[in-house]
């Protein structure tokens, strides 16, 4: 090797090792999210969403010249595995963050390794409100709305509609389905609303057939039916129960999950119209450019239209590098839960002239709640019906106030 | 190989390996490690009745649910303090269950004891789902203390690797003892057993309370080491997961289900973090073990120490 070469590869080297050292580290988040099975469609949409959010992250720079990576792996949603797979992220890939979850029973596991091992978790699509009220730890911060929220929100619509007094409830068995009626129940009693539960009716979860007690929610003759599954339930319900025009018997009231955008796809023209439902994101609503940009983002990078979840996970990620940004690193954890507890941010989710913001007492996201009733839509193909007539409620009502915290607080462990 | 020289290789293997890890710095490892040994605790209890009785259980994760319960509950309620007393409770409460429902199921044989079992398992798992002001439901229970010598993942597995190595211990000696022996002659004959004037139905009874007695601690120590438990730990899933490790570590040999029990959890965690299919592996493993190899990992090294050995060993021993 003469001298040429050999200055030529040392200061090659030299420009290597430096622009090594000088675009820095990595900064790793550890997402947990189930990737088949039924919540694997949230799972899916929320890689997708997460990756569109790095694009964006990175493109505009962090401090120091890091970028932002996320580890994806399949939770399974069995608690068990994601207190492994989380305790893995933090001591073996030096996460800096925990992120993700659907389901609420892996995350109350999670946020246990959260707190111990003191690595910010952020949460994107779980909704027991026992995160942010009784299980609340400060390292856990919730980036999509609780069923409380959405309860609350149901609560105002129910009165302000005057949709009736008799109240019949269906739900899955299991602790997402009790909780929202539970809460449904304190939000009317607050409001002073005049209402009469005519029945409960608790369908295990996944049931494929409902019709016996869909008989029975007839028979018991409520004005509203209010409906408390999620994602293949809702679908295979409705479709069971329009066949025997329960929907023209009375209201059909679903305001935590029942207007994901999956259920408009896979109901298609099948949709009954005038179903009152909300979801925790909607691909029409609010009519602003930054959801827009979202959707049609989404749809260019996976060929479909997002469900609920893809927001939240969008959400989060911008989330975590706004509050990186606030304190120029992802090591001083302490100063990046202050950052997290003052987040003002505009989202695809937010009206014209709002902004979501994290209450830094709680932890959760502070955002407005859209209840719509589905009309005949097909912009966002293969849904032939989506949400329309939107009422919505502010945000600031919508939070657990004290009382409920503490209520929580007694009878829940 | 003779039995001594591979239950001694066995046995130095297990305490070389497990005792082992305690110099090993990487925390997610040591986690891992103590995955192994407390399913390993419960894969081998579980094979008393299944590979030495000949009574296939389908509901033993009634008893690991149960163990977790019985100390999760206490501990959460009454403080970490109280952990290692509610982990003594735990044998007690399994043997009394163990001895009502094995009074129960063991009058029946073959499939329907198996189904008898796995009803008794998802009548608890309901109930434990069901009931919300007890049990905490769906949720789970979270955040479960412990003492504050066993905080932190090293001192948990020291100790959960010394309660398992006693309990095993334990159930070697039994394994090998004359009553491991009338156990081997239930599942071979049970009407021979009968003539030499045993009791059948008491024996596996006994076995059956001794089984759901371990169990139940390795779920107590389970509720220890992530402080988090859940209904899913009752569930029939479980258990046929803990049938699959059985099989394929081998159930012909004391220490096969643990070896089992260590290549499922390290395939899960190995394989996991590449693909999101790694129970696909799991499943073409389990086809290729059942089709070639019906005697598990440990049946095939015995065949395979076998050519090497002047005079073939039979396959069924220790």
């Amino acid at each position: 090797m003469n001298h040429k070469t050999a200055s030529l590869l040392s200061a090659l080297l030299v420009c290597f090792t430096s622009a090594v050292s000088f675009a820095g580290e990595t900064i790793k988040i550890g997402a947990l999210y189930p990737m088949s099975g039924r919540g694997g469609l949230y799972g899916q949409d929320s890689e997708a969403a997460i990756k569109i959010a790095l694009q964006e992250v990175n493109a505009k720079g962090l401090p120091g010249g890091r970028k932002l990576d996320v580890i994806v792996t399949d939770d399974q949603s069995k608690p068990a595995l994601a207190v492994t797979l989380a305790k893995r992220y933090i001591t073996e890939d030096k996460v800096k963050f925990l992120y993700g979850v659907v389901s609420s029973s892996a995350a109350l596991a999670v946020t246990e390794v959260s707190k111990e091992y003191k690595t910010i978790f952020v949460g994107t699509d779980h909704a027991a409100t026992d995160l942010t009220a009784n299980a609340f730890q400060k390292y856990y911060f919730r980036v999509s709305n609780n069923t409380f929220q959405s309860m609350a929100a149901g609560a105002m619509y129910l009165q302000d509609m005057k949709l009736g007094k008799k109240i019949a409830y269906i739900g899955p068995d299991y602790a997402y389905g009790r909780d929202q009626i539970a809460e449904l129940k304190y939000c009317l009693g607050k409001l002073g609303a005049n209402f009469e539960m005519v029945g409960e009716f608790w369908p295990k979860l996944y049931e494929a057939d409902y019709t016996s007690y869909i008989t029975a929610i007839v028979r018991a003759k409520p004005d509203v039916l209010v409906c408390g599954f999620w994602g293949g339930d809702t679908v295979a319900f409705i479709k069971q129960a329009k066949a025997y025009g329960l929907f023209d018997k009375m209201k059909y009231f679903h305001p935590d999950g029942g207007g994901n955008y999956e259920v408009f796809s896979t109901l298609g023209a099948e949709c009954p119209e005038g179903l009152i439902m909300s979801a925790r994101h909607h691909n029409n609503w609010p009519e602003t450019k930054e959801n827009a940009d979202f959707v049609q983002k989404f749809k260019k990078a996976t060929g479909r239209y997002p469900s609920y979840a893809a927001e939240g996970a969008y959400v989060g990620i911008l989330v975590i590098a706004d509050a990186i940004r606030k304190v120029g690193n992802a090591d001083d954890t302490e100063a990046l839960v202050k950052a997290l507890e003052g987040m003002k941010m505009k989202f695809p989710e937010d009206p014209a002239g709002f902004q979501s913001y994290i209450d830094p007492k709680t932890h959760q996201i502070v955002q407005a709640q859209a209840i719509g009733v589905t009309v005949k839509n097909d912009k966002f193909p293969p849904a032939k019906y989506m949400l329309g007539n939107f009422k919505v409620y502010p945000a600031d009502k919508l939070m657990p106030p004290q009382d409920y915290i503490d209520l929580l607080k007694r009878t829940k462990k | 190989m003779n039995h001594r020289l591979e239950t001694t290789a066995l046995w130095s293997a297990y305490v070389l390996l497990f005792g082992g890890m305690i110099f090993v710095k990487n925390e997610h490892a040591i986690h891992i490690a103590a995955q192994i040994v407390i399913l390993g605790l419960f894969a081998i209890s579980f094979n008393i009745l299944f590979g030495n009785t000949g009574l296939l259980s389908f509901g033993q994760a009634l008893f690991y649910g149960l163990g977790a319960y019985v100390t999760g509950m206490i501990a959460k309620k009454f403080g970490g303090d109280h952990f290692l007393w509610a982990l003594l409770l735990v044998p007690l409460v399994a043997m009394a269950v163990a001895l009502v429902l094995g009074a129960l199921s063991l009058r029946l044989s073959d499939v329907y004891f198996t189904m008898l079992t796995l009803a008794f398992a998802q009548l608890v798992w309901g109930i434990t789902i069901k009931w919300y002001d007890f049990t905490s439901g769906d949720d789970g229970i979270q955040a479960i203390p412990k003492p504050e010598f066993l905080a932190g993942g090293l001192h948990y597995y020291v100790f959960a690797f010394l309660v398992v190595t006693v309990c095993l211990y334990l159930l070697w000696r039994l394994h090998r003892s004359p009553f491991g022996t009338i156990l081997k002659g239930i599942r071979q004959n049970p009407t021979r057993v009968n003539f030499l004037g045993l009791n059948v139905f008491r024996h596996k009874l006994l076995a059956y309370v001794i089984s759901s007695c371990f169990t139940a601690i390795a779920g107590g120590l389970y509720a220890g080491l992530d402080g988090s438990i859940h209904p899913d730990m009752f569930v029939w899933t479980m258990s046929g997961g803990i049938i699959l490790m059985t099989i394929l570590g081998g159930m012909r040999s004391f220490f096969g289900p643990i070896i089992g029990v260590a290549v499922f959890v390290l395939l899960e965690d190995v394989v996991g973090r590449s693909t999101q299919y790694w129970s696909f592996f799991i499943g073409a493993i389990m086809i290729v073990v059942v089709m070639l190899f019906p005697k598990g990992i440990v049946g095939v090294s015995r065949q395979f120490a076998g050519l090497f050995a002047k005079k073939g060993d039979p396959l069924e021993h220790s």
